[in-house]
Order: C-alpha cells, then sequence, then structure tokens
C-alpha cells in the first residue's frame, strides 16, 4: 500500500465525523447562536442577569390580561377569583397570550370538527378518487400560510368569489375580513387535513378481526365503534390537536393577513414590536413563547411515549362503496357526506379556486392576463407600491436553490446520525433535531440581531447581508424535512448491505456512498423537494430578514401585496404570484408523493 | 506440512449491553478447513462469525487471521469474504457489478483483470449468461450463487457463510450445500459456516463446534460429535437421542444402574429383572449421576422375547411396548416405552412393528455424559 492509499483512508475514517461536526457547526451559526441570543437578550441588561423584561411583560395586562394579577399580587387570586364568581363570572380580559391561546383553542376545535368526518370517509368508503385525496391531505404540509391568507382573501373579501357567488343568488355580501371567524376557518382549512390524515391512518389499523369478535360476542353496531374502534382513533385525535394548538399558537402570516393588529395574537405582535425597534421587548416576547410552545410540545411527546402503537399484520375494516345507485340520495349517512362534501368545498377547495379565478378575473368580472402580465414585466418602480414582482420570483427560487445547498447534506448526516445509534448519537439528533420546535420568527429576530446588525468574532467584526441570512433561515427550518424523510429509508436497509461491502474492502465512507445512499435516493429527493417547498413558502423569518425589495420572496411580496390598504379590493397581482407561488408548491407536492415522501410529526 | 492455523479465537468475549453473547470461546481453524459453528438461535454462533469478520469487538480475547492479531482491523482490511442468508445483494447494480464490487478494492488474483475474474467466477457459480441480469429478477438459489461469487471474487483468505441456505427449501438448499462444498474444496479456501441444522453441518464439515448459550460444547469432526457427544447438549441437539439417566454401581467391573428409582439399593438387585444395570468403560466414581445416550438406530427391535441383563459384554435387551409408529420412508421411527421411559428405535424392517417388543442394543454404542 502506498503512502497515498494509506492517507485516503485515514481521510475517509474521518469524513463521517467530520461532517457531522461540521454540521453541528452549521447549526450553531445558523440557529444556537442568534436564537440562543434573543433568549440572552431576554434576560440581560448591560452584561447583567435580570428578570426585569420577562416581569415587564408578565405584569403588564395588555400581555397577560387577568392573569397579571398571578405575577403582580399572587396572594391576591383566590379573592378575586371569589369576586369574579361573586360578580357572576363578568368576561374577562384576556392579554395577547390569553387571546392567542384562545384563538387556538377554537381553531383547535375546528380543525377536529372538520378533519373527523374526513377520516371517516376515506377510512371506511370505498370511490373514485379516494387515494388521490388522502395524498392531498399531505398539501398544508408544503402549502405556504401566506397563501392560505390570499386564498382567503380571495375568496371571502367583499368582492371575493364567495360574494360574488352570494350576489348570484341576491344575497350577501358577508363581511369576514378582520373577524376572529376567519382566522379560525383558515386555520382550520390547514389543520382540519392533518387530523383527517391521523385519525384515517389510525382507522385503516384497526384489525376487523377485533370489531367482528365483539360483534360476535353481542355487541351491536355502535357499541363495537365505542368499544374497539373509538379507543384506537383516540390517541390519533388528540396527537391530531395538539399539533393543531401548537401550530395555531405560532401562527403568523394568516393572522397577520386576515386579522391585522386588532386581532394580534402573539407572533404578529412581536413582528410589530420588531418593526418599531423595540428589539428587547420582542426579544422577551419571543423567549416566552418559545418557552410556552416547547412545553406543549415536551408534553405531547411524553404522551406521544406512552403509546403503544399497534400495526399488526390486521385486516383493515372493509370499505363501504360510496355510491350505490339512486338509492345514494336517499341513504342518510351519504347525504351527510354530501353535505360534508359541500363544507369542504367552499372552506378548502373554495379558497385555492378563488386564487385561481382571481387571478384572471378583472374587477369587472371579465378575464384578463393583465396580472401575470405585471409579474413578468421589468418595471424599475412596482406599479404596486415599491414591490417589483418578478425580482421576488427569482428570489424564492435562488433562496430555495440556496436552501437545498445546505439543507440537503445537513438533513442526511443528522439521519445518518440518528440511524447509526452508537454513543453520543442520541445527544447528537437532540441537538440536531432542536431547531424544529423553536418558530421561524425567533430564528428570525436572531439572525437579525446577530449577524445582519452585526457581531464580533475574535476582534473581527462580522456582517451576514440578508439573502445569506434568509438561506440562513431557510436551512434551519427545511434540513428536519430531510431527515424524517431520509432517517427512516436508511434505517429500513439491511445492515448487512453496508457489511458485505465493507467485507470487499470499502470503508465506511465508500460503503455510504456507494451502496446506502443510492439506495434511499428516492426519499433523498422527497426530502429534497419538502425543503425546497418549506423554503419556497418561508414567510415567518424571512419577512424580518428581508432588507427590502431587492430581497423579497414570494411570500413577502404577497403580504406587501394584500396588506397594501391602497390597493383596495384587487387581489389581481396578489392572486397571480400567489397562483405562480400554487404552482411550485403543487409540482414539489407531486414529486414528494410520488417518491412516498414522509412527514409523521 | 503442519497444519496452519488460519483463524483464531484466544479466549473471546462478546456482550451487548452487558448480556454476554460469547463468553471465553477459543478456537482454531485451520488452512483449507470447513469449519461449522452450529448451534440454536441466539447462541452465539452469528456473533462468532460477526466477530471474525470485524463487526463486533471482542470485549476481552483476541482474534488472529493468518497468525496476526486483527484488534482494531477494520472489517475493510481483514481479507474476509462474507455471504448472509438473505444474500444481501446490492440491488441498484446488477449481477455482474455485484461481483465485480470486491475488485474496485483489491486487485483480482492470478494477475487477471476485473473482467476476466467475474467471468470465470460466474463460471464457477454455473451462473454464465446471468451477468446482466438484476438481482430482484433471480430465483432464491441464483441469488445465493451470486453472493456467493461476489464473497470469492477478490480472492478472500477466509470465507464466512452465514447461515447461506436457512431461506431456501429442503431440496435446494441439500444440493447447494454440496456445491458450496465443491467449491470450497476446489479453491481449499478456510471456510467458516454457521448453521442451526445440526444435519447440515454433519454433512459438510471437515470440523464442527457446537455452541450453546454463548459457550462451545464440543469441538471435533462429525462422525465424534454424533458419537461421541461430550455434554447432554450435544447429545440432545445432534441427531436424534435416548437419554437415560442412570447411577453408576460399580467401577471394577464399571457398571452403571438405570433403575428408575436411582437408588443404589434397587440397582444391585436389578437381576430380578426390575432395573438393568450396563456394562461401560470410563466410569470412576460409584454412586455418581451419569446419563446413557443411545442412538435410535443402535437399537434394535428383536424377536426373542425377556430382557437379559448384560453379563459381560453381550447385547443388552429390553422389553418394551410400542406406543406410537411414524413411518419415515425408509425407515420406521418407533415409539416405546420402557419402564415410565420413552425409548425412539429407527429401523427398517417391513411391517411397523406393535405391541411388546424385545429391543437390543450393544453396551459399545451407549456414551455416558455427565448427568445434568
Amino acid at each position: 500500500m502506498t503512502a497515498d492509499w494509506n492517507l485516503s483512508r485515514a481521510f475517509q475514517r474521518v469524513a463521517l465525523p467530520a461532517a457531522v461536526a461540521a454540521t453541528i457547526a452549521v447549526l450553531v451559526v445558523v440557529f444556537y447562536y442568534p436564537v440562543g441570543h434573543v433568549l440572552a437578550a431576554a434576560v440581560r441588561d448591560g452584561g447583567r442577569l435580570t428578570i426585569k423584561p420577562i416581569r415587564a411583560v408578565l405584569t403588564d395586562p395588555f400581555y397577560t390580561g387577568v392573569a397579571h394579577h398571578l405575577f403582580v399580587d399572587p396572594f391576591g387570586v383566590p379573592a378575586g377569583i371569589a369576586d369574579w364568581i361573586a360578580a357572576g363570572f363578568p368576561s374577562v380580559r384576556l392579554g395577547l397570550f390569553g387571546f392567542t391561546a384562545y384563538q387556538a383553542a377554537l381553531s383547535t376545535v375546528a380543525s377536529v370538527l372538520l378533519g373527523l368526518p374526513g377520516a371517516y370517509v376515506l377510512a371506511r368508503y370505498e370511490f373514485r378518487g379516494r387515494r388521490t385525496i388522502r395524498s392531498l391531505t399531505l398539501v398544508p404540509f408544503v402549502l405556504p400560510s401566506i397563501l392560505v391568507a390570499v386564498g382567503f382573501r380571495a375568496m371571502f373579501s367583499r368582492r371575493g368569489f364567495a360574494n360574488d357567488l352570494l350576489g348570484v343568488g341576491g344575497l350577501g355580501p358577508i363581511e369576514l375580513l378582520g373577524t376572529l371567524q376567519i382566522i379560525v376557518i383558515a386555520h382550520a382549512f390547514y389543520n382540519a387535513p392533518l387530523v383527517t390524515r391521523l385519525v384515517a391512518t389510525a382507522w385503516e389499523g384497526v384489525d376487523r378481526r377485533q370489531v367482528e369478535s365483539a360483534r360476535s360476542l353481542g355487541a351491536s353496531r355502535f357499541r363495537a365503534f365505542l368499544d374497539v374502534v373509538l379507543p384506537a382513533l383516540l390517541p390519533a385525535i388528540l396527537t391530531g390537536a395538539v399539533l393543531t394548538f401548537v401550530f395555531t399558537l405560532m401562527s403568523f402570516p394568516i393572522v397577520l393577513t386576515l386579522g391585522g393588529l386588532d386581532l394580534a395574537t402573539v407572533e404578529v405582535w412581536i413582528y410589530a414590536r420588531v418593526q418599531s425597534l423595540a428589539l428587547q421587548e420582542a426579544a422577551t416576547l419571543a423567549t416566552l413563547e418559545t418557552f410556552l410552545s416547547l412545553s406543549f410540545i415536551y408534553v405531547y411527546l411524553r404522551f406521544e411515549n406512552r403509546q403503544v402503537t399497534t400495526r399488526g399484520a390486521g385486516q383493515s375494516l372493509s370499505r363501504e362503496r360510496l355510491s350505490i345507485g339512486w338509492r345514494t340520495l336517499v341513504d342518510p349517512r351519504r347525504l351527510a357526506i354530501a353535505g360534508y362534501a359541500v363544507v369542504v368545498a367552499v372552506v378548502i377547495v373554495g379558497p385555492l379556486v378563488s386564487l385561481l379565478v382571481e387571478s384572471v378575473t378583472d374587477p369587472s368580472g371579465q378575464f384578463t392576463t393583465a396580472y401575470y402580465e405585471f409579474l413578468l414585466a421589468r418595471q424599475s418602480s412596482g406599479a404596486v407600491g415599491t414591490v417589483r414582482p418578478l425580482p421576488a420570483v427569482i428570489n424564492s427560487l435562488v433562496f430555495g436553490a440556496g436552501t437545498l445547498l445546505l439543507a440537503i447534506p445537513m438533513g442526511t448526516v443528522v439521519a445518518i446520525v440518528a440511524t447509526r445509534g452508537g454513543r453520543g448519537s442520541r445527544l447528537a439528533e437532540a441537538i440536531l433535531t432542536a431547531p424544529l420546535a423553536v418558530s421561524g420568527i425567533v430564528v428570525g429576530i436572531g439572525l437579525l440581531l446577530t449577524f445582519v446588525f452585526g457581531t464580533t468574532v475574535a476582534g473581527h467584526r462580522l456582517v451576514v447581508i440578508g439573502p445569506v441570512a434568509i438561506v440562513f433561515a431557510h436551512a434551519a427550518a427545511a434540513y428536519p424535512f430531510v431527515t424524517r424523510n431520509v432517517a427512516p429509508a436508511l434505517g429500513g436497509l439491511d445492515p448487512r448491505l453496508r457489511e458485505v461491502a465493507r467485507s470487499l474492502g470499502a470503508t465506511r465512507l465508500r460503503a455510504l456512498v456507494e451502496i446506502e445512499l443510492p439506495l434511499v435516493a428516492p426519499a433523498l429527493l422527497a426530502g429534497a423537494a419538502f425543503a425546497f417547498a418549506i423554503s419556497i413558502g418561508e414567510f415567518d423569518s424571512t419577512v424580518l430578514l428581508a432588507e427590502g425589495v431587492e430581497s423579497y420572496t414570494m411570500p413577502v411580496a404577497l403580504e406587501r401585496y394584500v396588506g397594501t390598504r391602497s390597493l383596495g379590493p384587487n387581489l389581481g397581482p396578489a392572486t397571480a404570484m400567489g397562483t405562480v407561488l400554487l404552482a411550485v408548491t403543487g409540482l414539489s407536492f407531486v414529486v414528494i408523493d410520488r417518491l412516498g415522501g414522509r412527514w409523521e410529526p | 506440512m503442519v497444519p496452519v492455523s488460519d483463524v483464531a479465537l484466544r479466549e473471546v468475549s462478546v456482550a451487548f449491553d452487558d448480556v454476554p453473547a460469547l463468553e471465553d470461546v477459543s478456537l482454531s481453524i485451520e488452512t483449507g478447513e470447513f469449519f461449522t459453528l452450529v448451534g440454536p438461535s441466539g447462541c452465539g454462533k452469528t456473533t462468532t462469525l460477526r466477530t471474525i469478520a470485524g463487526f463486533e469487538t471482542p470485549d476481552s480475547g483476541r482474534v488472529e487471521i493468518g497468525g496476526e492479531d486483527v484488534a482494531g482491523v477494520p472489517p475493510e482490511n481483514r481479507h474476509v469474504g462474507i455471504v448472509f442468508q438473505n444474500y444481501a445483494l446490492f440491488p441498484h447494480m446488477t449481477v455482474r457489478e455485484n461481483v465485480a464490487y470486491g475488485l474496485r478494492y483489491r486487485d483480482p488474483p492470478d494477475g487477471k483483470s476485473t473482467g476476466e475474474r467475474v467471468t470465470e467466477l460466474l463460471e464457477l457459480l454455473d451462473m454464465k449468461g446471468m451477468g446482466d441480469r438484476e438481482p430482484e429478477e433471480l430465483s432464491g438459489g441464483q441469488q445465493q450463487r451470486v453472493a456467493l461469487a461476489r464473497a470469492l471474487a477478490p480472492g478472500p483468505d477466509v470465507l464466512l457463510l452465514d447461515e447461506p441456505l436457512s431461506a431456501l427449501d429442503a431440496r435446494l438448499r441439500e444440493r447447494l450445500r454440496v456445491v458450496i462444498r465443491e467449491i470450497q474444496q476446489e479453491l481449499d479456501i478456510t471456510t467458516i459456516y454457521v448453521t442451526h441444522d445440526q444435519s447440515e453441518a454433519l454433512a459438510i464439515s471437515d470440523r464442527v463446534a457446537v455452541i450453546a448459550d454463548g459457550h462451545l460444547e464440543q469441538v471435533g469432526p462429525p462422525e465424534a460429535i454424533y458419537r461421541e457427544p461430550a455434554t447432554r447438549f450435544v447429545a440432545e441437539f445432534v441427531g436424534d437421542n435416548n437419554l437415560l439417566d442412570g447411577v453408576v454401581v460399580s467401577t471394577d467391573p464399571p457398571r452403571v444402574s438405570l433403575d428408575p428409582g436411582g437408588g443404589l439399593a434397587e440397582a444391585t438387585t436389578t437381576a430380578h429383572g426390575s432395573g438393568t444395570t450396563i456394562p461401560v468403560d470410563g466410569v470412576s466414581d460409584t454412586n455418581r449421576e451419569v446419563t446413557l445416550s443411545i442412538r435410535p438406530e443402535s437399537l434394535s427391535i428383536v424377536e426373542d422375547g425377556s430382557s437379559r441383563l448384560g453379563g459381560s459384554n453381550g447385547p443388552i435387551t429390553l422389553s418394551a411396548t410400542v406406543e406410537t409408529v411414524e413411518f419415515m420412508g425408509d425407515a420406521y421411527r418407533v415409539h416405546c416405552e420402557w419402564q415410565g421411559r420413552e425409548l425412539l428405535v429407527k429401523t427398517d424392517a417391513d411391517e411397523p412393528p406393535s405391541g411388546t417388543v424385545t429391543l437390543s442394543f450393544d453396551p459399545e454404542s451407549a456414551t455416558f455424559l455427565e448427568a445434568p
């Protein structure tokens, strides 16, 4: 063996540990350092530790509502509750945090109510397009929430599609924008498919022999459902509810564009604070919000660990045909399903169709391509405010490509660490997956406070321009999706493939590159498509980091369009750009679906 | 030439999460030997193989290949070929690419080109013309041949086979094991074969090691393992067997009582037919409990009736009752009852025996084991 040969072997043996170290280093830069900075800003005052900023938030009735008494005068709380009961339960002030939790709770109830019938239909009925609808329940994971907001505006605004339809019947108009209802419905649009997906999977996992045993032991159809099926569904329903609650607690673009500051949630208010440069207050709020959401996720994970997943080789319950000829029209259950389909059409299909319709309809209702022409026009100063559409489209694609460059290697390395086991891998996995639990706006503020404003490292002042910071933030948000797809595929590979390769002379790295990675290529591609979709749709941190029109992305431009009051009811450019965004994410979705991509929360 | 020990384990112990999988195993396998590790599942035989290949690290002890300690040598530098039960063919490569894979890292032996070497091996394994197939297009037996060709292509020093035939049906298994044995002899390659099938182990090995619970029970040629099992475990695991507990009643001449009561007092009165004493070699202490092992084929059914106690060295006869008879094609397996114990007899009689029969065996064919 030559010296070169030995050197190359030595390199190969350190390559994997080096890749892990590099990934951790990148995470420190794009995630831990910035987020740590936010947390530090909340508890530091001129270099000294202090609880003042957190205290200030907690004791401010604006933030904590009636709960501020807990922090101001904890001993007076029992008496206060007694007074409140004596006064006959008058309505209380919720405060910003209270309102945020309140809307999240309402949204959770709405999502579960809207999602459960869907699970029932998908699990128990056979009909044309069932599989397609089932895979479409994955769409919310790749659909940018700002797009949902634009779709809802297109559907429900005064001149929206819904009012157009109502107008035909001589009804309306209705005004839903700026109300709590529209926010809750939009959240249901987003999260009901998640509930449907989780519960349908659980329902399909019920072994029909269990139900048949119960029936033959004397249980009625309904009784068997209560005793056998429902207990199997409850964990999935609860999982869906908890996830929906956490997601809607941190919801940002939907509330921002459909509710505005009047209905602000914590995230929206943090954004408003950053806009008015009240950075410490924003950091404090972000810290409290992160603490809250992490607590919920912790409780959820504890709960999830206790669940026993029984996925035997059992046979699923058989599906009924949905269509049974003319009797379909008189069967009460099928009529109820038809009613449900109408609700789904309005709430879920409606906004997306309105988006498409409005993008080619001018205010007088005539067909037009003006909005798409506007997207392509290289105007020196945009017709709408100063937002130029074409650079936003290009930026989104460039940032998406940059995100892939970071997220694919990072996500793959994390997947390897997670599946290889061994000492320290669990710790590494925890460090590597923590970014999942932190909202984009917190990462955004962190990057803003550190690299964008400039930070001093070893005597050198380091400043990173907005676009780079945006790619950092996108990579931190996107790489877990690569991991979630690649890790199960790697874990599912027969370890003996790797062992055979090694006994034939391949180093660990060569075996990985030549045998394992080619075999998980579809999962890697699905993960990449996910990552790209996440980057394309990312709004929370991008809106903070985009320094000006030059680094706007499609979602940020969309928000600017719908947020410009002077624009009035004309949504044209927004719906046109929204359609482009929908097409790009739709393409990602097709790639993900074709390659069997997965995202189990 | 003095046989060289090609692979050696010196007091090797391996544990997984503090559960011992191998305890103080010492083995020495000679160059060109076909050595088989046999034992029930979970006994540690696969762990032994994986430790030799470098996929497990011993907690203590040494592994030597070609006389050198291989501690710290990664699997890719050990120059062993391995074949797994599920073949583990690379699904994204053709047959030819699979076989050529190891030649990316090692030059083919005898100065051949990669192409020549691959063709040579495909021919050796009767897979000529299959080179461009995908693994999934092949039958199980064909896949196993490709796996074998792939392991052999770089000319490894040692061939490791981990239950290579277990996934195949019985007939194919018997055919392929002959193929493996022929190729091993043709290439004169040191081979370590792992199986749970004791008949397979006996059929193709130069030597067999029986493993149970992480330690060696017995190592020896197949004939010795079968005829002179060293422990009760080996006697029960390898082949069918009748195990009868008894007590040493005298050492000069050596005699063992099979009296069901086991007590010495009754044993001395066995002359009246309530028990049987058997003259044996090699039992030293009186009163010691021992187990007698008699193979079913060592027992024969004789015409003449009564129980006869072994006087000197003549055959011993027992009067037994036939309970169940299984027809095996070439023989009958007869389950008899003798003094409350079950005895299995193999006979090639034309008619199935029934009722009361007399069983006869030569005391020379019985082996004594320490009682558990």
